[in-house]
């Protein structure tokens, strides 16, 4: 009885003797380092709408139409650099084509099943910026020879160009959350492609416009194929009279101006 | 071509090219990269781009104008704005370098301190060193470098706080602002060896009333005393004025 109450006098004793060091009590386990974290602001999709359906849409292998007719190789729609769907609509990052080429049935479904699997639908979505094949290529069978008439058609394509945007992805993501995928996607593509956001495609053009801004070479290549110096056009062709030597057939040459 | 050639009407004095070369081999867009004529590859060659002159690095001179104010996050701000408390209520603020204390080690510190009314406080330095440059402490700033500690305290208890971090060997005292004065760490080891107000007090009053208790006891002693040294005085006034 006596024990009992000592041991609550005590008790009594020892929490009115912490009760003045209370104010200790919540700070003697943390040693502070020195220096100020500054986080960052995470970004804010209060303004990002998801369309209804996310996934990328089937492509037709062959287009619908009811007179097949066959076509000449027009080669000319792999040249040059692309006038049409080379800037953003609705997404905030895309797959660049970075020279020309033809995509088939087989590009588009291996970019349709690898984007839809790997993507979170609830968080993103995907849009083509390319037409359903509808390029017709001939080819003729093995073995036969020159002659017999042109070869009955084989595939259809759509034909690329160089700056042109393949597929857009967009959402309440970074860029980092879909790189990968898109770069996975770029790489089995036909023609050098790269994944690029709103903002570096944009640098991507403008680096471009600096260059033939503040070239301090007097001599250009526009200038000397235009006035034909030295009779250079004798070796030229003259599609690089419009591309200024920036381009060579389907293929995009780097660091020219 | 021939067709057409031959199509026009050619002028007297025209004539037709011997030669006429039809291109042939690849077409204009290729799988392969067609071989370039050399003619064409000294073109490139001749028309690449030249980039302008290169400026120079960004560290390179003093920058001309002012340094630009960094963005205050609001959790700077706050942090000022303890800060600001801190100077402005105690008479006492110490720095130290805190050199990898662990939490027992701080907890016996913190301890200590308490009993003698001394609190231990963390700032960052960025946000330090942006109160003292508006400040009128500015010249603390160069001792907040590295881990640094703060032991604030309404009264200066100097020899105390200097007592409790003479134990523990992490912290270094660096300096400290008593008073609103700025003392180096010898200068706080000295003001901590200073007499407290009380006993220069006494001591000046001392001094001050000397002369007087000193006639006092004069004349509270034996008259005798008195003529004696009086009558000696005037002996030795006389002495100085013949030797003059």
């Amino acid at each position: 009885m006596i024990a009992l109450v000592k041991a609550a006098v005590v008790s009594v004793a020892a929490v009115s003797a912490h009760g003045h060091q209370h104010g200790l009590r919540h700070t003697h386990l943390k040693v502070l380092t020195a220096g100020l974290k500054t986080l960052e602001i995470p970004p804010d999709y209060s303004d990002v709408v998801l369309p209804e359906k996310p996934k990328l849409k089937f492509m037709n292998k062959v287009p619908n139409l009811k007179k097949v007719k066959k076509e000449m190789k027009r080669l000319r729609d792999i040249q040059g650099p692309a006038r049409a769907a080379n800037t953003f609509t609705s997404g905030q990052y895309a797959i660049v084509a970075m020279g020309g080429g033809y995509i088939h049935w087989g590009h588009l479904e291996m970019m349709r099943l690898t984007i839809n699997r790997k993507m979170d639908s609830r968080t993103t979505f995907a849009r083509w910026r390319i037409n359903a094949p509808y390029k017709p290529i001939t080819r003729k069978g093995l073995g036969q020879r020159m002659g017999g008439g042109k070869g009955a058609i084989d595939r259809y394509v759509t034909p690329i160009r160089f700056g042109r945007l393949i597929v857009e992805v967009g959402g309440k993501v970074e860029l980092g959350e879909v790189e990968h995928i898109l770069i996975e996607v770029a790489k089995k593509l036909p023609f050098p492609a790269k994944v690029m956001s709103r903002a570096s495609l944009e640098a991507f053009q403008q680096r471009q416009a600096d260059m033939e801004e503040n070239n301090q070479n007097p001599w250009t290549y526009k200038r000397i194929a235009q006035g034909n110096m030295l009779g250079i056009r004798k070796v030229l062709s003259p599609f690089d009279l419009i591309h200024h030597g920036r381009f060579t057939g389907k293929f995009h040459i780097p660091g020219r101006v | 071509m021939a067709a057409t050639l031959c199509g026009k009407l050619l002028p007297q004095k025209g004539w037709l090219p011997v030669t006429q070369s039809v291109r042939h081999g690849s077409k204009a867009v290729t799988r392969h990269k067609k071989p370039i004529h050399i003619l064409k590859k000294k073109l490139v060659a001749v028309t690449q781009y030249i980039p302008p002159k290169p400026t120079p690095p960004p560290g390179a001179y003093p920058c001309q104008t002012a340094v630009v104010q960094e963005q205050e996050s609001p959790l700077m701000r706050l942090l000022k704005r303890d800060v600001e408390e801190v100077f402005r209520d105690c008479k006492m603020v110490g720095v130290a370098q805190n050199n990898s204390s662990r939490s027992d080690d701080m907890m016996m510190l913190r301890n200590r301190f308490h009993k003698h009314g001394i609190k231990v406080k963390f700032f960052p330095n960025q946000v330090m060193r942006s109160f003292l440059s508006e400040s009128i402490y500015g010249n603390m700033t160069p001792l907040f470098i590295g881990p640094t500690v703060l032991f604030v305290s309404k009264e200066p208890k100097v020899k105390e706080m200097l007592a409790t971090l003479r134990v523990s060997p992490q912290m270094v005292l660096l300096g400290a602002c008593v008073d609103n004065t700025l003392l180096s760490a010898q200068g706080v080891a000295s003001y901590a060896r200073l007499p407290s107000v009380a006993v220069v007090q006494g001591e000046l009053v001392g001094g001050l009333s000397a002369p007087a208790s000193h006639t006092g006891s004069l004349l509270q002693r034996h008259p005798a005393r008195l003529t004696a040294l009086l009558q000696q005085y005037v002996a030795q006034r006389a002495k100085a004025e013949e030797a003059t």
